[in-house]
């Protein structure tokens, strides 16, 4: 199975779940939770079912290309189901199947992850699921975003895509991997690995990244004092990726650490605030409600 | 599989029923419980349904509970037909407030019935001694044991505690993990029984997560049947030996065994709350990869994929043993893919390994500990080992190291949080120490020194260090993690110790009392002040003192540290509270020394010389109690009668050879020549001398003789006064 031919499968069988294929956010985030059809989706009482590919950034884990499984730049298949069904568990392992994994000839196993996301306030309860002891998605039960107890909860589910093509063609190196018909991930991503990691160690301006992450912060308290959500939100984003490449060149000591991050989740709060304050305002002023939850299915 | 039968096995039999009693199962099916909670989440079930059972009027012959990350099973035997809630008479308000004038009940007697579940038939006036009551007079109840159960099983569940819970629905009900299905039958009848939005069917599920199997479930023989046959192992204690045997099979193929501490040490029990359906499997990984220290090895097959370490003759082998959920019906693709894994997890490490080589000698890592934070209170790891090493000076000279020693000591201190910024401690955080060990080695610092890195953090279940250096690193580490979180407020509480500071005190006095050198607490505790001096967490329970003068936190510190006597794992025989008691009421400050006095009084327990010298100290003391001293210092001029002056002449050619030996820290020895000496002679003289007499310079002297014999005794070893011999004679 190719790296391409996955992403195809699991669209159609989360399409048939009821999921909207929503498309990747196209703003550098760490991880498929940043993206507000998961952030915003999670929240509140509207049913909301999610499904999409999203690149992640994560600038610490570059490996110049060298190593076979770390990247710093690679992509999660993200989905989010809320409410959550009862059946799930077995929904997913459904997926699995129609990805052509014939579950009886491996060895599956749930082991316990509790994650969190400190940045974006947000935390839940789960697992690693495990193939043969590969770490192939990540199952989790949110309970609280933007440091909020949730009302509804959510099922967000993680898919490595990589690490499971890799399975399926039993490659060793994520750049072997065949990405479509005669063209390999390393095709592909290798050059970008490479430089990036060059970027994001070597040659980010680390003060402009400063100066860059206070002005954004300042932007994002602005304009959620001028009650634009989403645009606030999006300044929250490039926080949370200034804050991770100022982490890559080691500019961020143990001690700021806890700082940076708090001021992030000071802002993840304001949005989900706002973004409850609105919903509750939903019925008495429905056009902008319908803009403001775009990526929300109304069921 | 073992032929030993266990109590599952037993149950299968079908045992003799009379109709009046049956067996209980209840079956509660969860998603994949975390296997950390398991353990407790079993015990509780048997606990909780016990009292339950107990609270409401039931009888059983036995309590069982089991577990597997998608089940918690509970089976009750014996379990009564019928609850019995025996005949009862339950006193109300007297007699007088239950009716008004006009001969009707009052709201105390109606509040008091309702509160009670009676009604005014009920009431029935008593009469005693103590004048007439009203009684409600509730008659033996009998009912099916199956009306009450749904009820009862359903606040079983909710009485389930774990570390953290979650909600998955919309009811807001809680649990570990969401709970799926729910099985409860009472001999073959079904029960009904509510958790949220789920309802208990007669059916339970096999072959999870990958083949899934709904089946039915009419009895608690038909459910281990079905759990037999699915190759489920329910009952824990049979999984682990089943798991364990598996193991050391399979290592054998290997020509090897298992490594010891995989098996103690949390990784079968894990492993054993990892799966319901064991099935083992084993693998091999590159040799090259032995080149990595056998911790790193350990570590990382043990985190990353829950698999066994096959060893041979103490040497690792590049093999592994994993434990399957289920039989995979291809192993080959399994195996190889677990094989691939565990290779290029161990790459990551070798990795990681020759990164941090590159940025060796440690000292050099050492330079970055400002970046970590020890606490957001108390400055960085930098901070701390400017500490660790001032503390390292009255450490050295209370052991009376010599100079190579004293120059290890500091260095040990100087690079004992290196290895907190290496990739290696990064990725595996438990082997913080053990990383610096082989850093320090691979720096060329001395063995001493690259030993000491790692026995910092012991003790660790039984192990504690075995080299001087270590054992003062360890002393030293731990006693400025106290005394800084002491000096910021943060104290550990009953329920509350998040730093762990409980264990470190415990850990010191475990390690000085192994080392038996002497601890002097004081001098460490204003050592600490001073090189805690620079640090910006002035507060107020620091406060501002005199550079001598302990802190009121210092104080708290102190108290807590040889309060920890008390918990300590006394050689046997250990010495009784009271015995610790007199000897903290005693000035205390080298702590090893105050363990030897303790010691040492335990020795004499129940020895008539222990009693008499007990008694000198409690009759002197006695007579101290409330008087006031006005004179320091006997005159022997002043001392009149015959006796008083023997009892001086006694103390003066005693004192010195009482001093000496508790200077030689024979307390045993001082203690019997105490109480031989002064025993008889003090006895004659409180018969017929009174201290308390009029003339008030007379009185101060013999007081002074009475405190002089009393303290040279209770200034050094104990107060005896405190032992419960001395009371219990007291009082009878």
């Amino acid at each position: 199975m190719q790296f391409q031919q996955l992403i195809r499968i699991l669209d159609t069988f989360w399409e048939r779940q009821g999921c909207h294929l929503v498309q990747p956010y196209e703003l550098e985030m760490g991880a498929g939770t940043f993206h507000p059809a998961t952030f915003f989706g999670a929240l509140g009482l509207t049913p909301s079912r999610a499904a999409y590919v999203q690149p992640s950034r994560r600038p610490t884990d570059g490996r110049y290309g060298d190593n076979p499984l770390r990247m710093q730049r690679y992509y999660q298949y993200q989905v989010l189901l809320k409410p959550t069904p009862d059946d799930v568990q077995h929904l997913y392992l459904d997926s699995l199947r129609a990805c052509g994994l014939q579950l009886e000839e491996h060895d599956v196993r749930f082991v316990q992850d509790d994650w969190e996301s400190p940045t974006l306030g947000a935390w839940g309860l789960g697992w690693e699921v495990w193939i043969d002891s590969l770490e192939a998605t990540q199952f989790t039960y949110f309970q609280q975003v933007g440091g909020l107890d949730l009302e509804h909860i959510s099922c967000e589910i993680t898919y490595g895509l990589e690490r499971i093509t890799m399975f399926a063609q039993a490659t060793t190196g994520v750049y072997q991997l065949a990405y479509g018909p005669g063209v390999s991930y390393g095709d592909l991503h290798l050059a970008n690995e490479r430089e990036s990691s060059r970027y994001n160690f070597e040659l980010a301006d680390v003060a402009l990244h400063q100066q860059l992450f206070t002005l954004y912060e300042q932007d994002a308290h602005r304009l959620l004092d001028a009650q634009a959500l989403l645009p606030a939100y999006e300044q929250l984003l490039k926080c949370s990726h200034t804050f991770n490449l100022l982490d890559a060149r080691g500019a961020i000591s143990q001690s700021d650490r806890p700082r940076f991050v708090l001021r992030i989740r000071t802002l993840a709060k304001r949005c989900a605030e706002l973004y409850l304050e609105r919903q509750g305002q939903e019925p008495n002023n429905k056009g902008q409600g319908k803009q403001q939850t775009a990526w929300v299915v109304a069921t | 599989m073992p032929t030993k039968r266990s109590r599952l096995t037993r149950a299968l039999r079908p045992a003799p029923q009379t109709p009046r009693v049956a067996d209980l199962l209840f079956e509660i099916g969860t998603e994949e419980l975390p296997a950390a909670y398991l353990p407790s989440l079993i015990d509780q079930l048997a606990r909780e349904s016990t009292a339950l059972v107990h609270s409401h009027h039931l009888t059983a012959a036995g309590v069982e509970s089991y577990g597997t990350p998608r089940r918690l099973a509970l089976i009750i035997r014996g379990l009564d037909a019928t609850q019995r809630q025996p005949a009862e008479e339950i006193r109300g308000p007297a007699k007088q407030a239950c009716y008004d004038p006009q001969g009707k009940p009052t709201p105390a007697l109606l509040g008091f019935l309702r509160s009670r579940g009676g009604s005014l038939a009920d009431v029935k006036i008593i009469s005693s001694d103590k004048g007439d009551y009203a009684y409600l007079v509730k008659r033996p109840v009998a009912g099916p044991t199956t009306k009450i159960l749904p009820a009862l099983l359903a606040e079983l569940i909710t009485r389930l505690r774990a570390p953290k819970t979650m909600r998955w629905d919309a009811t807001g009900v809680r649990f570990a993990r969401p709970i799926r299905w729910l099985v409860a039958l009472y001999g073959t009848t079904p029960i009904r029984c509510t958790f949220g939005r789920l309802v208990s069917e007669p059916r339970t599920w096999v072959g999870l997560p990958k083949r899934p199997r709904a089946a039915a479930v009419r009895s608690l023989q038909t459910y281990l049947r079905t759990l037999k046959t699915a190759r489920i192992i329910l009952d824990h204690p049979q999984r682990r030996a089943v798991i364990e045997q598996a193991v050391r099979r399979l290592a054998t193929r290997h020509r090897g065994e298992p490594v010891t501490e995989m098996l103690t040490h949390g990784l079968l029990d894990e492993v054993t709350h990892l799966v319901e359906e064991p099935v083992p499997m084993a693998g091999t990984f590159d040799p090259s990869y032995l080149a990595l220290p056998r911790e790193v090895l350990l570590a990382s097959m043990a985190k990353h994929q829950r698999v066994f370490a096959v060893e041979s003759n103490g040497r690792l082998v590049p093999a592994c043993v994993a434990i399957l959920e289920g039989t995979p019906t291809r192993p080959a693709t399994v195996r190889a893919v677990i094989e691939r894994i565990l290779n290029a997890r161990l790459a990551d490490s070798l990795l990681f390994w020759n990164e941090d080589h590159r940025r060796l000698p440690l000292h050099q890592m050492a330079e970055q500990l400002a970046g970590v934070t020890f606490h957001a209170r108390l400055g960085s790891m930098d901070d701390k080992t400017v500490r660790l090493r001032a503390l390292a000076e009255p450490i050295a000279e209370a052991w009376g190291l010599a100079d190579e020693e004293r120059q290890q000591v500091r260095r040990a201190c100087q690079l004992a949080k290196a290895d907190l910024v290496s990739a290696m401690v990064r990725e595996f955080p438990t082997l913080q120490g053990v990383i610096g060990k082989y850093y320090a080695r691979d720096s060329h610092e001395p063995e001493p020194v690259a030993e000491a890195l790692e026995e910092q953090y012991l003790p660790a279940g039984a192990r504690l260090p075995t080299t001087v250096i270590g054992a003062a690193l360890a002393i030293i580490d731990k006693f400025d993690t106290l005394a800084s979180y002491f000096s910021v407020g943060i104290e550990p509480t009953g329920d509350q110790d998040p730093f762990g500071l409980r264990r470190a005190a415990q850990g010191i006095v475990e390690v000085a009392w192994q080392m038996h050198r002497s601890l002097p607490v004081e001098r460490l505790l204003l050592t600490h002040k001073s090189s805690a001096h620079r640090q910006p967490s002035p507060t107020a329970s620091a406060g501002r003192t005199a550079p001598d003068d302990l802190t009121v936190a210092a104080k708290h510190l102190k108290k807590y540290l040889f309060e920890r006597l008390y918990t300590f794992a006394w050689p046997t025989p250990a010495p009784s509270q009271d015995c610790i008691d007199a000897v903290l009421a005693s000035p205390c400050n080298d702590l090893v020394d105050t363990m030897d006095r303790i010691v040492n009084l335990q020795r004499l327990s129940g020895q008539t010389e222990l009693l008499k010298a007990a008694k000198v100290i409690e009759r002197t003391r006695n007579i101290l109690k409330g008087a006031p001293i006005r004179q320091l210092d006997v005159d022997p001029a002043r001392l009149q009668e015959p006796l008083e002056r023997h009892l001086w002449e006694v103390y003066t050619a005693h004192r010195d050879r009482v001093l000496q030996l508790t200077e030689q820290k024979a307390y045993a020895e001082a203690t019997t020549t105490y109480g031989e000496a002064f025993y008889t002679p003090l006895h004659e003289f409180f018969d017929r001398v009174l201290v308390n007499v009029p003339d008030e310079p007379v009185r101060q002297n013999r007081l002074a003789l009475m405190r002089a014999i009393n303290t040279l005794y209770t200034d050094r070893i104990a107060d005896l006064s405190k032992l419960t011999l001395v009371q219990h004679e007291e009082s009878a």
